[in-house]
């Protein structure tokens, strides 16, 4: 069998079974996430030999057939997915805190691998829209895990990604009665830029905006992912936005008409900016801990669609790899201090930010994991990060005309370091004495420290890995 | 094509009447519904623009069919989150 596709139907297959037999379910998710892990990599060793591939699945033919397309950037995502599966699924099968130890969340979080490998690996516009659907009832249902206080942010989350989803569908209906096909490779090579066009490419882009939380459209994000489960903010974070800002970057670089593209990249280039800058400040405001870490969130998804902004306007092949960086960084990173925040919280048993005054006396390991993540969200070297920004810095720079762009992502490191620094100032206070429940729990803590110190790792190799990005096709 | 344009017209309109109820309310079952008349309107476009071809499209049927299950599932989520955050207004109050 494909590896891509062993990949996508691991998790589904460990999910099915779940559902019949609840036993021992966080060993077999994990095993799961590891096999699915394997082979990932083994897809993207056979993608960076053989070139990229088409899967027909059932057998069909074009333009009939579902294809799925595995690429380097595909396989490479889907690796990334199964890795931070594996390092929440370790958090909260072992920590004592994680509230999701004996509860749906492992058959859901399958679920969630296996939507989110389809993403990656499917060109066809209606198959998305049904996967994106399937992320978003998932994710919903992973929100309300955390009780019936949740139900509120997990009702307006659903809502607002019907909502979106029913966007996203006209905008392909519009699309498919104009030119007759679905399948985004094809419509690469017959689209104009006319009146019915760019409609259906606003409408989709709104939809997809509005799913992926980007500026303006973000405000549902910050409960949801602040109210949910620690290991469900993680896997929220770090994975589930990234779906639609696939497809959206999917659509934009491969699919729609090139002056189309120069039109729109300004203004998203624009909202990125204003990301940056909006949600660092509500950050900064913030009286709770896992709200700060959803904002940033907010901001750094920013970066991205900077990025992509960018890469319409200009054409320059390096701000795909920086767009794609900046999604592997703030993944490893943020899955690390959501976990790192949640640890935190529930150790010192109150959500406010105020509460970590002294963490670093209470909680060092956590309060470190929170630091080195925070430091990448920064853009401090060595980490990822850094490396995401200075690919991202580098045509910017070149050219004269683009510094005024250069000065947004200043004013989003800026914004970054003061809420990062907001924490970590607070944490070298005095501690004051220990609550009588103080009872932390030192392994768990290490757990929530694995992603960063992976994210920091991407430094070591990061010439490699800049080189080998800038050489694969997109 | 007269008959093609007013349905199309017909859906556009009960989509933004989605959206608008979408917006302007905060009751939840209203929410739920506003969102299925979105969803209808949807489907109205695609029916609408499947006759458009001769013969019929069957490919946008039956993505109509397709998006008929995904919103029915939504629904049952949604109402399922609309009750229990009723049912803990009720408490509070109490």
């Amino acid at each position: 069998m494909n590896p891509a596709l062993l990949s996508l139907l691991t998790p589904l297959a460990t999910a099915i079974l779940m559902l019949l037999c609840r036993s021992r379910a966080a060993v077999w998710t994990i095993a799961a996430s590891l096999l699915s892990l394997v082979a990932a990599i083994a897809a993207l060793y056979q993608v960076t030999t053989d070139g990229s591939q088409l899967i027909h699945l059932g057998g069909w033919e074009s333009p009939l057939a579902i294809r799925f397309r595995v690429t380097a950037l595909s396989a490479l995502l889907l690796a990334f997915t199964a890795l931070i599966h594996l390092l929440v699924g370790l958090y909260a099968a072992r920590s004592r805190h994680s509230q999701t130890r004996n509860t749906d969340y492992w058959p859901l979080s399958c679920f969630l691998h296996a939507s989110l490998a389809s993403l990656w690996l499917s060109t066809d516009l209606f198959n998305w829209y049904v996967i994106l659907e399937l992320l978003g009832l998932t994710a919903v249902a992973l929100v309300s895990l955390a009780g019936t206080k949740a139900h509120r942010a997990a009702f307006n989350y659903l809502l607002l990604s019907l909502a979106a989803s029913l966007c996203y569908l006209l905008g392909v209906a519009l699309l498919y009665g104009r030119y007759g096909v679905l399948d985004s490779l094809l419509l690469a090579d017959m689209l104009e830029a006319d009146h019915t066009t760019r409609t259906a490419l606003l409408v989709i882009t709104l939809g997809l905006m509005l799913k992926a939380a980007l500026w303006p459209l973000h405000l549902w994000l910050p409960p949801a992912h602040a109210g949910a489960p620690t290991a469900v903010s993680a896997l929220l974070s770090a994975l589930v936005v990234k779906g639609p800002l696939f497809v959206l970057w999917m659509l934009w670089s491969q699919v729609a008409p090139v002056e189309l593209g120069r039109q729109a990249g300004p203004a998203m280039a624009a909202a990125g900016v204003a990301a940056l800058v909006s949600a660092g400040w509500s950050a900064c405001r913030t009286p709770h801990i896992k709200t700060l870490v959803a904002y940033s969130t907010v901001a750094q998804l920013g970066y991205a669609l900077l990025a992509l902004g960018m890469l319409l306007r200009w054409g320059v092949r390096e701000l795909h790899v920086a767009l794609w960086l900046f999604v592997f960084a703030h993944g490893l990173a943020k899955a690390s201090m959501f976990l790192a925040a949640g640890e935190m919280q529930s150790t010192l048993g109150s959500k406010k930010v105020s509460a970590l005054r002294g963490a670093t006396q209470t909680v060092p390991v956590a309060m470190f994991a929170f630091a080195v993540a925070g430091g990448s969200l920064i853009g401090l070297p060595p980490s990822g990060g850094f490396l995401a920004k200075w690919v991202l810095l580098q045509p910017l720079l070149l050219e004269p005309s683009h510094w005024p762009w250069a000065l947004g992502v200043l004013l989003g490191t800026l914004a970054s370091a003061a809420y990062v620094f907001r924490v970590i100032a607070l944490s070298f206070d005095r501690a004051p004495p220990p609550r009588p429940d103080y009872n932390p729990d030192p392994v768990a803590q290490w757990l929530t420290l694995l992603p960063a110190l992976l994210v920091w790792g991407m430094a070591l190799g990061g010439e490699t890995l800049i080189l080998w990005m800038s050489g694969v096709a997109y | 094509m007269s008959t093609t344009l007013f349905y199309l017209a017909i859906g556009i309109g009960l989509w933004l009447m989605g959206l608008h109820g979408l917006l302007a309310t905060r009751q939840s079952i209203i929410l739920v519904l506003a969102i299925n008349i979105m969803s209808s309107g949807t489907f109205m476009v695609m029916v609408a623009l499947a006759t458009h071809s001769d013969p019929v499209d069957p490919v946008l049927q039956a993505l109509v069919v397709t998006g008929l299950v995904v919103a029915v599932s939504a629904t049952a989520l949604a109402l399922r989150l609309a009750a229990s955050r009723r049912r803990r207004t009720e408490d509070d109050a109490t």
